[in-house]
């Protein structure tokens, strides 16, 4: 077996990173990369950056964004058109743009994503230590919460929820909102893994030393189990975000998600699906984008794995 | 070993309590108010409704009164009506459950059936490029969203090459009988059966490699080798008999991802079964139909995993004297 080497990244943990880096980029990006207005101006006097759209007029050179086309920009001369050098990935039924609506997606997947995995950290990560390092009733009271929320389906729940959709939660904002139901079932996986090192690690060398050197509890969890712990705990969080990921699109795909103008890879799909039998692109291309997300998000969470510890994967 | 089932069956009880008590939590966060303070204007829920609803939930009396009278109208099957239509929601679900049951039925065999060879096949000579192929493809094909995948086989399989139809249980209006309903029926359920496996497949067919890889390194394979038995003996009589039993244990935990598939599967394929029934109930708001489907499926998991955990304490003696695993 090799042995390990922190300093190389496994390929498929890289791989991954790079993927997600990209498409979040992509993501964040989108208000500036998938827009009508003009990046650049040049016009006889000089030149101007974004400038409002009536300045187009006169105009010497104009350099224009990628994307040239709002998400929400209806051009019913333009319905259904297959990808070409106007509209790169096509357009809808409304004649919209796919490219530019698929960016803007992006934005409402992975944000619901890495939110509800950082909701999911925040409940699990503490309750899952507390029971692991403490035991006896916390231990107990964590364990049988744990077991019996995993027996209901992520996604059962979550529509049992949005169902019911709870006063407290009505009053946020969508994305948090959806986050927050998600998160519900999310931090069960985080609470596991958290629960078992510090199990582990509440008993190791570095804790009683901690502790016979007169470390309170909250110092030896913080200061000292914690940071050996943490790494394990974020790749069950990450494979928390792909299945948040995952659960957000099939939620907006039902027609239960982020209320409609706003687009998400889910809605695009629940669209597309309407014109399966003219419109290939419409079902390939956001698929894609959620297929390479959940994609990468797996692949960093089975590389952390195998890079921390290289018994459990790889033969 | 009769300590070991007694001990699973016992917090299996306490993890049954566990998921009544989570199904009435969800209960008690409706903005449904017991005492009408959100009057007749709460969405979607007229007057008669609320008042159905306060009978149902017995939601004028103490909380735990209420859990314990809830619990006893569950226990004898007595599910509430449903808002929408008000009829009972135990028939309601009795007439969606048997597409459902045979819809995961089929599905869950097909993964098996898959998993079990491709799983064997890359067990056998681990590192190979046979082997990093299928381990490279489960991965990838287990983070393709159901939806996506429902949606690009009614593309190509349907709606390009004809060969299945794009959705329904049998042609509309038609009224064969008999065996030709049998095989209509069958050809309908071939792209919801797929969509629904193949999820399984990915994951089981890495774990059974992974079992499979561990009993093959072990000694009962190394010596049997050693006697020059073959390669099919060797898997056959060894290798799959000290892999059947983790695998049995896995099989529980491939229930919930089936019942929440079914949801999205359903849906696509326009089937009535109990996955359709749950997304129509929650767009009409129908909470005691909701409900009694969250608390199903709830138990409907434990009951899988409790199985496979006794089937593997029969199996396995070393499980039932608690070593750990």
């Amino acid at each position: 077996m090799a042995r390990r080497d922190r300093r190389r990244l496994p390929g498929n943990l890289g791989a991954g990173l790079w993927m997600l880096a990209l498409l979040g980029a992509l993501a964040l990006a989108a208000p500036w990369i998938a827009t009508p207005q003009p990046w650049v101006v040049v016009r006889a006097d000089g030149w101007q950056w974004f400038p409002e759209a009536p300045a187009e007029e006169g105009a010497r050179w104009i350099l224009r964004a990628p994307i040239p086309y709002a998400p929400g920009e209806v051009d019913l001369d333009a319905v259904l058109r297959a990808p070409s050098a106007h509209h790169v990935l096509g357009t809808d039924g409304l004649g919209r743009d796919l490219a530019a609506r698929l960016v803007h997606g992006g934005r409402v997947s992975l944000g619901v994503g890495l939110l509800t995995a950082l909701l999911a950290l925040a409940v699990g990560l503490p309750l899952g230590a507390a029971a692991g390092y403490f035991g006896g009733w916390v231990d107990a009271g964590v364990s049988r919460a744990v077991e019996a929320l995993l027996c209901f389906p992520g996604l059962v729940l979550a529509l049992a929820l949005l169902t019911i959709s709870p006063p407290p939660l009505q009053e946020l904002p969508d994305a948090l909102r959806l986050a927050s139901i998600l998160a519900v079932a999310g931090w069960i996986p985080v609470a596991r893994y958290a629960r078992g090192e510090f199990l582990r690690l509440r008993s190791s060398e570095m804790a009683m030393a901690a502790r016979a050197a007169g470390a309170g509890h909250l110092r030896v969890l913080v200061r000292h189990v914690l940071p050996s712990a943490l790494a394990p705990v974020l790749v069950s969080a990450s494979f928390t975000v792909a299945h948040a990921i995952l659960l957000e699109s099939a939620l907006s795909f039902l027609g239960l998600g982020v209320q409609p103008p706003t687009p998400t890879w889910g809605r695009l799909l629940k669209e597309a699906w309407t014109h399966i039998e003219t419109a290939w692109w419409l079902a390939l291309f956001p698929g894609l984008a959620l297929f390479l997300s959940v994609f990468a998000c797996n692949l960093i969470a089975e590389g952390c794995r195998d890079w921390l510890d290289p018994k459990a994967g790889a033969p | 070993m009769l300590a070991h089932a007694l001990h699973r069956l016992a917090t299996g009880a306490v993890t049954l309590l566990g998921v009544s008590l989570c199904t009435f939590a969800l209960l008690q966060l409706t903005p449904a108010d017991p005492l009408g303070e959100r009057p007749a204007t709460g969405p979607g829920l007229s007057p008669q409704q609320i008042e159905s609803l306060r009978q149902l939930y017995h939601l004028d009396r103490p909380l735990h009164e209420r859990y314990l009278r809830w619990l006893g109208d569950v226990l004898r099957a007595d599910l509430g009506r449903s808002l929408y239509d008000r009829r009972p929601v135990a028939q309601k679900i009795a007439e969606r459950l048997p597409l459902t049951l045979t819809l995961n039925t089929l599905a869950l065999a097909l993964a098996v059936g898959l998993a079990v060879p491709l799983g064997a096949a890359a067990a056998l000579r681990p590192g190979s490029a046979w082997d990093l192929a299928t381990s490279a493809a489960a991965l990838a094909l287990y983070s393709v969203p159901v939806f996506w995948a429902g949606v690009l086989l009614q593309w190509v399989l349907s709606a390009r090459l004809g060969w299945f139809p794009l959705y329904g249980l049998e042609p509309v209006g038609w009224g064969g009988a008999g065996l030709e309903r049998l095989a209509a029926r069958a050809h309908h359920l071939v792209l919801p059966v797929l969509c629904l496996a193949y999820g399984g497949v990915a994951y089981l067919s890495r774990f059974v490699r992974n079992t499979l890889a561990e009993s093959v390194r072990g000694e009962a394979v190394r010596a049997a080798r050693a006697r020059g038995a073959s390669w099919w003996r060797v898997l056959s009589r060894h290798a799959f008999r000290q892999a059947a039993v983790p695998m049995l244990t896995l099989a529980g935990f491939v229930l919930p991802g089936l019942l929440a598939g079914s949801v999205i599967v359903e849906t696509i394929f326009a089937l009535p079964g109990l996955g359709r029934l749950f997304v129509d109930a929650v767009f009409q708001r129908d909470l005691p139909v909701v409900l009694a489907l969250t608390l199903i499926s709830g138990t409907a998991t434990l009951l899988g995993i409790l199985a496979a955990d006794l089937a593997y304490g029969v199996l396995d003696p070393r499980a039932s004297r608690g070593s750990p695993r």
